[in-house]
């Protein structure tokens, strides 16, 4: 059949042109992860270690650790999140191999396989779905490889295969977020509108869990009128609100709960789209970012939750090297602070925002 | 070239082979399942939602084995209704699938009630996740047996044969009598099968389906097609050409990955890679060198066309 010989064609040219940018795509990968100490580039393969970067800092590199991370520089959490990891890791002689695996939990199951074939020291794990990662788990372990978790905790049926957790008490943000709206109503009925995370992310849950748990337990007076997901992103959320607004009608709703301060932003512009005062409304939300805190300071946002990006790379790298260091018998977990910002302490040096 | 680079700047991906062979597995089933769409010149953008939502029933349900039933099952369905809206309803098919992977990813979100659903025999799924054979997992053997089968389909079979036809050029198919509307509902339903069968894989390695799964699948599987060569505008490709592509992807992947560059970059390079792949088809340099002797020649590019449409307009 003719369709036969029509069939593609390798012929030298492409083979060539192929050939060559693979073979400078690989050179350049190779020598990439030889040029890791540009932080102001921000790049995840900047946190990767170096002759230059071990040479300047005060122990030489003792332990080889992979980062397997959902996010990096292209996520405002993580482009503040990295350099305080990378620094810290440098610190205390750990090379660290980042991957980012965009929340993608195939893409990083599939890099959890390349770290357990590389045979690191440790492995750093947060989890794109907290659900999926038993199996890179028991990889792990059967590799002999420990596995400390940043950020988003596995379930508590994986947490025997993980030797230590560092990050924030998401349940516990989304209850102190539950609290402020407590506080703020001070009794009065009111209906609110809920913006959540990204749809299955185990952060956006355990939030939504702790913000309903807590106002069900402390102020029934407050009702959730509607909810729906804005993708932890300002313009879907903006979106989200402005549909509740129209669905639930303006009028009956006081309030407003979003998960993060880049969504609450998103509900008060459609607050605002539909001519009503986001002043005259109890909106709390998690955070206390950039663009979260002047928020409450101008009185538009009543009441966020502190979470420190610097904070939690860190400490993803200290609790590990503990583990690499001290053998401990008992998984360790070390939950950030849940610091509450209101109005009267927004412009207080110790939650000054860092993403 | 991909192998040789790869071996001399990360051997481990060839010493720890099945993690490679795992991701080629990861990107090409999917784009095997593809090839006999785009064979046909048709399109499928739902393949990563469909991935999703048979994750997403076949975890729902208890009995594993009814579960994998009814994704495949499923599978079929999407392919069936994708061809319907095609071929009966006159939809083009980048418009019809691409409702269909909206349609689909809020339907995997309604099943699974927005959240991960574990399987309810966790332990199984871990096994599945185990070397079968060797070092080689089920993911793997499936990956080989889908390529053998797709194969002798499109090379040894009839039906298959015929794929090309159709995408080379559809009335002249028809006027052969090829009965090009049930290719087309063959195509897509291989299409829907493959990708549902990935779904049932990832769920059952990851031991949960996300009804968010799949987000990077379906550019990958396109690309992993197109770098194996096949065009765009069908009639031309092999499920040999995807191979190669969805190795070369894999290994490069694989490589970047073990070299800690971040994700930006491996786009760009995959990219980059995705590029050449197309402007090194001697469809598309002779294209290319047509037009710049047309326009060296004070003529205009577009009047005068110096080569076949249809042979110029190469995505592969």
């Amino acid at each position: 059949m003719d369709n036969h010989r029509k069939e593609s064609k390798i012929t030298p040219f492409r083979v060539l042109s192929l050939g060559l940018v693979v073979a400078a795509s690989l050179l350049f990968a190779a020598c990439g992860g030889d040029d890791s100490d540009d932080s102001s580039s921000g790049s995840a393969a900047s946190t990767a270690t170096t002759t230059e970067a071990a040479a300047t800092t005060e122990a030489a590199a003792q332990y080889e650790v992979f980062a397997l991370l959902p996010q990096g520089n292209d996520q405002p959490y993580g482009t503040t999140y990295l350099p305080p990891m990378m620094a810290k890791a440098d610190e205390l002689g750990i090379n660290l191999n980042i991957t980012n695996s965009q929340y993608d939990a195939d893409k990083q199951a599939s890099e959890c396989e390349v770290a357990v074939a590389a045979n690191p020291d440790l492995i750093i794990l947060w989890p794109a779905v907290g659900d999926t990662v038993r199996p890179c788990l028991e990889a792990a372990k059967d590799a002999g490889i420990p596995v400390t978790v940043t950020n988003s905790d596995v379930n508590p049926e994986d947490k025997d295969l993980t030797e230590a957790y560092s990050g924030p008490d998401t349940y516990g943000q989304g209850a102190a977020s539950g609290e402020l709206m407590c506080e703020f109503a001070d009794g009065q009925d009111i209906g609110i509108i809920m913006v959540n995370g990204l749809t299955g992310n185990s952060t956006a849950i355990d939030r939504e869990n702790g913000f309903e748990d807590t106002i069900n337990e402390q102020c029934a007076n407050v009702t959730i009128l509607a909810r729906q997901p804005g993708n932890w992103n300002k313009d879907d959320s903006q979106l989200a609100a402005s549909e509740m607004i129209s669905a639930v009608g303006a009028e009956n709703i006081q309030g407003a709960y979003a998960a993060d301060d880049t969504m609450v932003a998103g509900v008060i512009d459609a607050l605002k789209a539909r001519g009503i005062d986001p002043a005259d409304m109890i909106i709390t939300s998690i955070g206390n970012t950039f663009l979260g805190n002047p928020l409450v300071v101008s009185g538009e946002l009543d009441g966020t939750v502190f979470q420190s990006s610097s904070w939690d790379g860190e400490h993803a790298v200290t609790v590990a090297h503990q583990v690499l260091t001290n053998d401990p018998a008992a998984r360790i977990v070390e939950f950030m602070p849940s610091v509450k910002v209101t109005a009267d302490n927004a412009d207080d040096s110790s939650v000054a925002p860092e993403w | 070239m991909v192998a040789t680079g790869t071996w001399i700047t990360q051997p481990v991906a060839f010493t720890s082979y099945q993690v490679t062979l795992g991701r080629i597995a990861l990107v090409g089933l999917v784009a095997l399942g593809l090839t006999a769409v785009i064979l046909m010149g048709e399109l499928d953008l739902s393949v990563a939602s469909t991935l999703a939502v048979a994750g997403v029933v076949m975890a729902s349900i208890d009995n594993l084995a009814l579960g994998i039933i009814a994704a495949l099952v499923v599978g079929l369905l999407i392919g069936a209704a994708n061809a319907f809206l095609v071929v009966v309803v006159g939809i083009n098919s980048f418009i019809a699938t691409l409702g269909m992977l909206f349609l689909l990813r809020g339907l995997a979100f309604v099943i699974s009630d927005e959240e991960p659903v574990r399987l309810s025999n966790i332990d199984a799924g871990i096994s599945f996740g185990k070397p079968l054979i060797g070092e080689f997992t089920p993911r793997i053997l499936l990956f080989i047996f889908t390529f053998i089968v797709m194969h002798l389909f499109l090379t040894r079979v009839r039906v298959g044969r015929e794929f090309y036809a159709v995408g080379g050029n559809r009335q002249a198919a028809r006027d052969a009598g090829i009965p090009v509307r049930r290719r087309i509902f063959t195509g897509f339903m291989i299409s829907g099968l493959v990708a549902a069968g990935s779904g049932v894989i990832n769920a059952l390695e990851r031991t949960a389906a996300d009804p968010t799964a799949g987000s990077t699948v379906l550019l990958s599987s396109f690309a992993a097609a197109i770098v194996g060569g096949i065009l765009l505008n069908g009639g031309r490709g092999s499920v040999f050409g995807t191979l190669l592509g969805a190795t070369s992807l894999g290994i490069l992947q694989v490589a970047l990955t073990l070299s800690v560059v971040q994700v930006d970059v491996q786009n760009i390079i995959i990219g980059s890679v995705l590029f050449i792949a197309v402007i090194s088809d001697p469809n598309s340099i002779r294209a290319v060198s047509g037009s710049v002797r047309s326009f060296l020649r004070g003529g205009s590019v577009l009047s005068k066309p110096s080569v076949d449409p249809k042979e110029a307009t190469n995505n592969g």
